[in-house]
């Protein structure tokens, strides 16, 4: 039939799309490490240090982040608190800047000049192992946070309700209903931060110190020692935890049905519980904002701690090296991406969720591979493979590398707001006559609102804040402001630093704040019927 | 009555090495209410997707009023469809479900006020500005029915429309598609799982079973004469079923 043959040809194009932008920069970046003794560097002392150290650091880190971020998100959700929701933006508020700002927040708080450290005399180094695996925790408990309040915000009461009627203990409850449906999520979890954290070289770069992991291994070869080859090979293992983590999801994925007619918990009155969660969230609110002050401490007086006059020196003075030049260069490369990647990623996800076949399935798979690649890794593969093209040194290839990059997640966002929507939609315009592209914008689009705007928000702040893999392909003419967090850090202007970090969370909050507001209205107004139709 | 409405000649289908309909025949009269009922998976829902349109046959003829119509796009077939959970445009109106269509084929002001002409006959015009989500589910079913005639179909296909719905719904929807067929003079093709349902509402009822019809005969027909083991085991257990709930019901009198 004539539509198919459209349809054929436009997820066509879609997988030529991924094969450039994805397949063949990473074959590329396998060819090149033909050129390297990969079995003398798999086995080198220094590399089987960093592997180490980036596997036993990583481990304890996730630990540590899944952990608090368990015991928060069920404070929340199953106690009786008040400004839940103001805590809930609170604990998230580390995912709108850069991870190697928490590095400096420790810094800033922690180091030789630190602010505690100078006003409790303190003595001993944040640098090392606790500093990677405090600020690890920092960036990466608010990703498990949301992961697991979404499961326990869905979690079935009436199976509690009908062991309570049965006299079963709460440690039997536990054992037999609490763990089983939490064991799938949790591993998801575990596996999400994991490998969060073993490709991130933002908080190592910043506090590792002589501690060295892998992803600061790769980036010093790569941006100091300009050796490709080897920064290929650690690229490809740090694929590795990824991938699996990518194959186990991808398994499991299927599997994992969400009951939505579960019965909402009634919470009960526990004084001792709830006192404890006040307290609880009142201290990370405190981990969270006490770097974030620090930042604007350290910005707005002339010298911390010498002189502690207030003054615009510092805010002048980045301004001066590039500030707002760069400021513009991320805001057209967020802009754009979010854009294009709202557009793309409906199309692609339209066409897997809604219009069935073997293409559909492929397009599926291809779109969530980008879940595994780490940043660092696209960024190299995109270096050795658009070196000379037309792009390469342009705001496009940043536009481009951060729609690959950030693509997966609100793909499946809005994957599964299309594939819940009656399949029958197109069909019944068919019949009455009207268009499949009239059906999308009359009666898909509208009902994908809400979606669409959280995609936009989740591809803007990141574009806003992500390093990875924008470092190795920026240029002075396109460097995002991000990056000015590194090169300050490297001259040893923290204060300058520090306001760029402020100036990236206060775009990224405003964002948010617009998407929540617009969110809000749309919930409100869901219920209500349309006066204007009649 | 009588004047032939459609022929289906030979329609054959397969999904793969998956034979679903297999050398299909039938015709339907005018004005004829046909149910069609079978096991879950024989390729009911699928004939009715290749009579609309919607899905492609390998072979076989569908002639409607002596016009093979088998390359026609759906919406030229004069046939209109209630899908299986209604399909309603959850983002509009009750007013805008109905009246969208005929907006978009041109004249605005003629789709309002044959969509609230419409909406007045299936009686609802006190929910014109709800939404779908705001209506039970026999109000939801109304909705999707007057969407359907909206367009001036004269064969209506209906697939499983009462599955989701209480009993008591289903029976006050039963005498309502039936005065909307006579008044409208339309043509319906009517999937159902429901035995009773089919003979209670149709003129003649199909059997099929694993892609072939076994029988297509009036309700009597088919009791009186079973065409083959399928169909007798098939009516015995309906007289079963009817007999259960005639207990049931005179239980429930005392
Ligand atoms: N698009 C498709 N691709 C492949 N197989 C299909 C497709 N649509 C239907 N089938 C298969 O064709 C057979 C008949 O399906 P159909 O939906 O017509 O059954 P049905 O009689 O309507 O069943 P039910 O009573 O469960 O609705 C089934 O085996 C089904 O799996
Ligand atoms: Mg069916």
């Amino acid at each position: 039939m004539k539509t198919s043959g459209k349809l054929t040809a436009v997820k066509g194009l879609l997988l030529i799309f991924f094969a450039v932008s994805v397949l063949l920069p990473l074959l590329r970046m396998l060819a090149r490490m033909t050129t390297v003794d990969i079995r003398g560097l798999l086995v080198s002392g220094p590399f089987l240090a960093a592997l180490k150290n980036s596997l036993v650091v990583t481990a304890v880190s996730t630990l540590i982040a899944v952990f608090l971020a368990t015991l928060l998100s069920w404070l929340l959700e199953r106690s009786r608190i008040r400004f839940k929701g103001l805590f809930a933006l609170l604990f998230t508020l580390p995912m709108l800047i850069p991870s190697i700002s928490h590095g400096m927040g420790l810094v800033v708080l922690f180091g030789a000049n630190g602010l505690v450290t100078g006003w409790f005399g303190l003595k001993g180094s944040i640098y090392g192992f606790w500093g990677i695996v405090a600020g690890s925790v920092m960036y990466s408990f608010p990703v498990a946070f949301l992961m697991l309040s979404d499961i326990l915000r869905y979690e079935d009461s009436s199976p509690y309700e009908a062991a309570d009627v049965m006299g079963i203990s709460r440690r039997h409850q536990f054992a037999s209903i609490t763990a089983p449906f939490l064991r799938r999520p949790m591993l998801s979890t575990l596996f999400a931060v994991f490998t969060l954290i073993i490709i991130d070289y933002g908080v190592p770069l910043m506090v590792g110190g002589q501690y060295k992991t892998l992803p600061v291994m790769m980036y010093q070869d790569v941006i100091g020692l300009l050796d490709f080859g080897k920064g290929s090979v650690i690229g490809l293992v740090l694929l590795t935890p990824a991938l699996v983590a990518f194959i186990l999801d991808v398994l499991n994925r299927d599997k994992l049905t969400l009951s939505f007619v579960a019965r909402p918990f009634r919470v009960r009155k526990n004084r001792l519980r709830d006192g404890l969660a006040y307290v609880t969230s009142g201290l990370v609110s405190l981990a969270v904002l006490l770097p974030i002050a620090a930042f604007l401490l350290l910005t707005l007086v002339k010298k911390y701690p010498s002189d502690m006059r207030l003054s615009m020196d510092n805010i002048s003075r980045a301004f001066n090296m590039g500030a707002g030049a760069n400021l513009g260069h991320s805001l057209v490369i967020a802009l754009v991406t979010s854009l294009t990647g709202v557009a793309l990623s409906f199309l692609v996800a339209y066409m897997t969720a809604r219009t069935p076949g073997k293409l559909s399935k492929i397009l599926h798979l291809v779109s969530l591979i980008s879940l595994a690649i780490p940043g660092i890794v696209l960024g190299l593969s995109y270096v050795l493979f658009f070196k000379g093209s037309l792009i390469y040194g342009s705001l496009a290839i940043l536009i481009l590398v951060n729609l690959v990059h950030f693509f997966a997640s609100p793909y499946l966002m809005i994957y599964n707001t299309l594939a819940k929507l009656n399949e029958h939609l197109e069909a019944v315009g068919q019949t009455l006559g009207v268009s499949r592209i009239s059906i999308i914008r009359d009666v898909i689009l509208p009902q994908a609102g809400g979606t669409l705007a959280e995609m936009f928000t989740y591809f803007f702040v990141n574009s806003m804040m992500t390093i990875s893999a924008v470092a190795f392909l920026a240029t002075a003419g396109t460097r995002p402001l991000s990056l000015m967090i590194t090169s300050f850090e490297a001259q040893m202007l923290l204060e300058c630093a520090a306001f760029i970090a402020l100036l990236i969370l206060t775009v990224n909050l405003l964002v948010k704040g617009l998407f929540t507001y617009y969110r809000s209205r749309k919930e409100r107004s869901a219920y209500e019927p349309d006066q204007a139709a009649v | 009555m009588g004047k032939n409405k459609l022929t289906v000649e030979k329609l054959s289908k397969q999904f793969g090495t998956n034979e679903v309909l297999q050398n299909i025949s039938f015709t339907v009269e005018e004005g004829e209410f046909l149910s069609i009922l079978g096991p879950s998976g024989c390729g009911k829902t699928t004939l009715l997707r290749i009579l609309l349109g919607l899905e492609t046959a390998e072979s076989g003829r569908i002639i409607k009023d002596g016009i093979d119509i088998a390359g026609l796009p759906p919406a030229q077939r004069g046939m209109g469809m209630v899908f299986q959970n209604y399909a309603l445009f959850e983002n509009m109106t009750v007013l805008g479900n109905v009246e969208y269509a005929l907006k978009k084929r041109g004249g605005s002001k003629k789709a309002r006020s044959t969509a609230l002409e419409l909406i007045e006959r299936v009686g609802l015009s006190g929910h014109l500005s709800k939404k779908p989500r705001q209506l039970s589910g026999g109000q939801q079913q109304r909705v999707a029915l007057a969407r359907t005639l909206a367009v001036n179909p004269d064969i209506i296909l209906l697939d499983e429309p009462m599955s989701a719905l209480d009993v008591e719904t289903r029976l006050a929807l039963r005498s309502e598609i039936l005065d909307l067929q006579k008044e409208f003079g339309s043509t319906i093709i009517y999937i159902t799982h429901d035995q009773e349902e089919a003979f209670a509402m149709s003129d003649r009822i199909m059997v099929m079973h694993e892609g072939v019809i076994q029988q297509i005969d009036s309700p009597h027909k088919l009791m009186d004469q079973p065409a083959n083991d399928y169909i007798r085991a098939f009516v015995i257990h309906n007289i079963q079923v009817k007999i259960d709930s005639l207990i049931r019901y005179s239980r429930e009198a005392k």
